[in-house]
């Protein structure tokens, strides 16, 4: 797979859609290509918050661990951003994520990650409105839970 | 020194001179006989003056001696000669003319190659007095000496001096003599010329010099500034980093503008004085034949002067004024070296110098400390005046370990300077035993005491060559002795010393080691507990190992190589490295590595120098590659100007991701142009050709994914990589050292070697993983230790810089405790490191120190259990707690603990 699949599949995350074509390429380029086997861990709630994935291949589960419990709360497969949220936030990790069976993600840094967004508004005009969007949604689904 | 560089030059080299003097009075006659010789061809052969009146022959080659007239005259004839007909006589003479050419050649060789060894010698000698005296600077002189000055003196300043050396004696003598035939000639064909030309003679030897005194002050001036120049830029050097961190390159680059000027104004000035006296001596110079004409002009026409005598007078002044101009050029000469000199000597000036230490009788230099030690009456003053340590009174029975704790006030730390010898008595006296510490020879001082202080000192070179640096007092054994004879003798004739560098000069003795892999031993179980042992194996697994000297861990390591092979295999990890293989393309690796399938031995050998390499070329072009990697490299290039354009030159992005300098990306926009005009023929010249080809070669398929190697791409590589070595191999070149699975690579770290190919980085978290397998296997098979050794050759840099403060200070410490003293002083090491590391290097000390003395300096309360003694200062006063035989039973539980 090449840089330009890649781009492909970055353009399928919302969070991305609306970015240049030549600034995802940046961003595929700068990213690291990473495989996990099934069962390997992306990252482990309460850890920094140090990148960013976007799956190309693969299923991951997104496991909640309260006390000694492991919950699982939901399954991503391919194109979905994980760990953004934390990237931008620098909050630690809020869930573990395990690959379900052998995935490929891309590895996004974050510090190559905001070192973009801070040289290309363009991008981070996207980035916002899709977390605009995310917040709309949100509260609806706050008047509808509630109504 | 000397405080006259004449005195100094006839102290040392009055044997030199002499010979060379001697010597250039045996090869006047023949240089007088060459000059006279073309007369006699001419006269007595060419024109046959020699053989009038009837002469068949003349003799050839006859000697004899005309007797002056005071004792008779008359002539006695030792030898006939030989008869020679007219034309042998021509040859006779003409070889005899190329025989003194020949003759004289050699002699100005001689005297030239003389002059010229006896200046470099002296030069030498020069040089390295002045560095024995930087080694004597006191502690105040210190404080204001900057070493780029010094440096620059002994370098630089001293050359003119040797250059002048060689002349210093021979060349006034020489230009003296020739000046004074001259004018005592015209003196005796005319009194009144004569007295006129001495006269102008007299005016260019009194008023010029006069002048040239602004001239010296200037070049004084010059000197000092430039040498301050030379202080200013190490210091800035120095410092870089403050430069950096506060952003004041603008500032120091107009300070350093400031001191050009004034080094400009001050040659300027130089300048116009120098070109004045040129003028005025010029002047006086072509007076002196103006008087002639007139003056003489005038005795001629009154008949007091034949004509004769005035075209003679007038002949001789022609010879006066070279060596009179020389004699002139080389008294400024003598002046502005004099100056140097004293410049240079004042730099070193007896006052700034500590006295020399003169070798102690060996039962003395042998001789350990003695006990107790008795402070009476203590005295210390700080850089300005103060007492810092007034009327400090202590005994202690040693051995014994003793704490001073300041209680937040220096003197503490300043007792712990003044024992170790580091800081002056100001007042009363410190006693060891009966040996005042102030009269105990250095040899005693170099071996019985250490001091480890806040600043730890290193020298660029292995951690290893830094811990045993305190054992280098003496060589033992006189190294290699042949070859050496000149080494030796040159040593001798310029007071430089002759103890062999090549020597072991490490003192086994005092270590307590039988050899040095027990040393070795020894430093590693003291480095790992002083905390070292992870940085140790890091050094070892990043480090080079030359199998000649090592051939056990090489095969060792090799071995190590299949077993981390299993390992990975067992734990389901094979896929984590890619190993390499002589006929497989290793797609972890850049296209380069995989093309030369080696290591070069040169750092220098990489990416552009690769692909201009000739040999390298040759053969890719006859793997018909070229054209591939050209075309690959335009394909990055393209990528790169797409991917870059819009970041600013500078970006952090650029110098981690692009294959591109930012200030290139214009040239490679312009190469790219030329590359869409080179698929229609012309365009690309051989630079850019090689320019893009220079880019694919730290290309990695996995890691870059620009889609460039295909498998065709890929075989086609591995048949350069055949051409490539073979290539190299017929070119006798060494630069590349290349893989085999069955032995180690020289040119490759320990890590590189054992892993023997590259990390898939694309599994996640592979490289820590097998990281951790490979120490497993260093540890099943043993070899940690040996890793550990190899670490021990790791480059600290330049002042230490490539280790951490910590680093330092533990490397600092463990060149105090390898030299086992009588009594170590610790003061402020600790200041780097952490709660648990100074424990434990506390630890270390006392336990290396039992039987042995230790004073060292606390902050705070918190380490006292340690100690047999503590010496407490508070409030000006002293307090001294004794907890004998409690300490050691203390120390045991804190070692439990």
């Amino acid at each position: 797979m090449t840089i330009d699949a890649e781009v492909k599949s970055l353009k399928q995350v919302p969070m991305f859609k609306d970015i240049d074509p030549t600034r995802l390429k940046l961003l595929a380029f700068t990213s690291e290509r990473v495989s996990y086997r099934a069962g390997q861990r992306l990252f482990v709630q309460g850890d920094v918050a140090d990148a960013a994935f976007v799956l190309l291949e693969g299923k991951v589960d997104v496991v909640l661990s309260d006390g000694g419990n492991q919950v699982k709360v939901a399954e991503l497969g391919q194109n979905a951003i994980l760990g953004e949220m934390g990237i931008l936030s620098g909050m630690p990790r809020s869930a573990t994520v395990v690959a379900s069976e052998p995935s490929s993600a891309l590895r996004i840094d974050r510090r190559v990650f905001l070192e973009l967004l801070s040289q290309f508004p363009q991008m981070s005009l996207a980035i916002m409105r899709e977390l605009a969007r995310r917040l709309e949604r949100t509260n609806a689904q706050l008047v509808r839970a509630n109504g | 020194m000397d405080k006259s560089l004449f005195r100094y030059i006839w102290r040392f080299s009055r044997r030199d001179q002499l010979v060379i003097f001697a010597v250039v009075l045996v090869s006047l006659p023949f240089y007088y006989l060459s000059l006279d010789l073309p007369r006699r061809i001419v006269n007595e052969a060419i024109q046959g003056r020699a053989f009038q009146n009837g002469h068949e022959t003349a003799p050839f080659l006859a000697l004899s001696i005309s007797w002056p007239a005071w004792i008779g005259g008359g002539e006695t004839h030792l030898w006939g000669g030989l008869q020679l007909e007219r034309l042998q006589l021509l040859y006779g003479l003409s070889f005899l003319f190329l025989f003194y050419v020949l003759v004289n050649g050699v002699f100005k060789y001689w005297i030239n190659l003389a002059k010229g060894a006896l200046g470099e010698r002296m030069l030498r000698r020069l040089r390295f007095d002045l560095f024995s005296l930087a080694l004597r600077f006191t502690p105040d002189t210190l404080r204001t000496v900057k070493s780029s000055e010094a440096a620059t003196i002994i370098k630089d300043e001293v050359e003119p001096i040797g250059g002048f050396i060689g002349d210093a004696f021979i060349q006034p003598l020489l230009l003296g003599s020739q000046a004074a035939t001259a004018l005592t000639f015209i003196l005796l064909q005319n009194v009144w010329l004569g007295l006129i030309a001495a006269a102008v003679v007299g005016v260019q030897f009194v008023v010029i010099p006069r002048m040239r005194r602004e001239l010296l002050r200037l070049g004084r001036m010059r000197q000092i500034a430039s040498r301050r120049l030379a202080g200013r830029i190490g210091e800035v050097i120095d410092g870089i980093e403050a430069v950096h961190v506060h952003n004041t390159s603008r500032w120091e680059r107009a300070e350093i503008g400031r001191r050009l000027y004034e080094l400009f104004d001050i040659r300027y000035r130089i300048y116009k004085r120098k070109f004045v006296v040129k003028f005025l001596n010029n002047l006086l110079a072509q007076m002196t034949p103006f008087f002639f004409y007139a003056v003489g002009g005038y005795f001629a026409l009154r008949g007091r002067l034949d004509i004769g005598q005035l075209v003679a007078v007038i002949a001789a002044y022609r010879e006066l004024p070279p060596p009179l101009k020389e004699l002139i050029d080389w008294d400024q000469q003598r002046l502005d070296v004099q100056v140097k000199y004293d410049q240079v000597v004042g730099y070193f000036a007896a006052e700034k110098l500590r006295p020399v230490d003169e070798p102690a009788p060996a039962e003395q230099a042998a001789a350990s400390l003695g006990s107790p030690l008795a402070i009476d009456d203590l005295t210390v003053f700080d850089v300005n005046g103060s007492a810092v340590i007034r009327s400090l009174s202590l005994r202690l029975d040693l051995p014994t370990h003793a704490a001073l704790i300041g209680g937040g006030g220096p003197e503490a730390s300043i007792l712990a300077r003044v024992l170790a010898r580091r800081e002056p008595v100001g007042g009363g006296e410190i006693r060891f035993g009966d040996r005042a510490l102030g009269h105990l020879p250095a040899e005693v001082v170099g071996r019985r005491l250490a001091y480890a202080g806040p600043e730890p000192i290193l020298f660029p070179g292995t951690l290893r060559d830094n811990i045993l640096y305190g054992l280098r007092h003496e060589p033992l054994g006189d190294g290699p002795e042949s070859g050496r004879t000149l080494e030796l003798a040159e040593a001798r004739r310029t007071g430089n010393p002759i103890d062999p560098i090549e020597a072991s000069w490490v003192d086994l003795g005092h270590t307590g080691a039988a050899d040095e892999e027990e040393l070795d031993g020894q430093l590693l179980d003291m480095l790992r507990r002083l905390g070292l042992g992870p940085d140790l194996y890091r050094f070892g697994h990043a480090g080079l190992i030359d199998p000649e000297r090592n051939p056990d861990l090489a095969s060792q390591i090799v071995e190590a190589r299949g077993k981390l092979r299993e390992e990975l295999a067992e734990q389901g990890m094979a896929d984590y490295v890619e190993p390499f293989d002589p006929e497989r393309y290793n797609t972890q690796a850049t296209v380069a590595e995989n093309l030369l399938f080696g290591v070069p031995r040169s750092r220098q050998l990489v990416g552009r120098a690769l692909a201009e390499h000739e040999a390298i070329r040759q053969a890719l072009a006859e793997a018909k590659l070229v054209d591939e990697l050209v075309g690959m490299g335009a394909r990055i290039a393209e990528t790169m100007v797409e991917l870059f354009r819009g970041l600013p030159p500078g970006h952090p992005l650029f110098e981690q991701f692009s294959f591109v300098h930012a200030e290139e990306l214009v040239d490679f926009e312009e190469i790219l142009k030329r590359f869409g005009l080179g698929q229609r023929r012309g365009g690309l010249s051989r630079e850019d050709r090689t320019r893009l080809a220079a880019l694919t070669m730290g290309y990695i398929e996995p890691r870059h994914r620009l889609g460039l190697l295909d498998d065709a791409l890929r075989a086609r590589l591995l048949e350069g990589r055949r051409l490539v070595r073979a290539a190299l191999e017929a070119a006798g070149s060494n630069e590349i050292e290349f893989y085999d699975p069955e032995t180690f690579n020289p040119a490759a770290p320990v890590r590189d070697n054992i892993l023997f190919g590259r990390v898939n980085n694309t599994v996640a978290a592979a490289r820590d993983e097998v990281r951790v397998a490979s120490a497993k296997v260093i540890d099943e098979l043993g070899l940690r230790a040996e890793v550990e050794r190899v670490g021990l050759d790791h480059q600290v840099g330049p002042a230490g810089r490539l280790l951490t403060a910590a680093q330092r200070a533990t490397v600092d410490l463990m060149r105090c405790l390898v030299k086992r003293p009588d009594l170590l002083v610790i003061d402020g090491a600790f200041s780097s490191f952490n709660d648990e590391q100074t424990a434990a290097a506390l630890f270390v000390a006392v336990e290396a120190c039992e039987g042995r003395s230790l004073a060292v300096v606390l902050p705070n309360e918190q380490h006292r259990q340690f100690f047999d003694v503590v010496v407490r200062f508070a409030d000006g006063s002293v307090q001294v707690e004794r907890e004998p035989g409690e300490a050691a039973e203390r120390r045991v539980a804190a070692a439990a603990e």
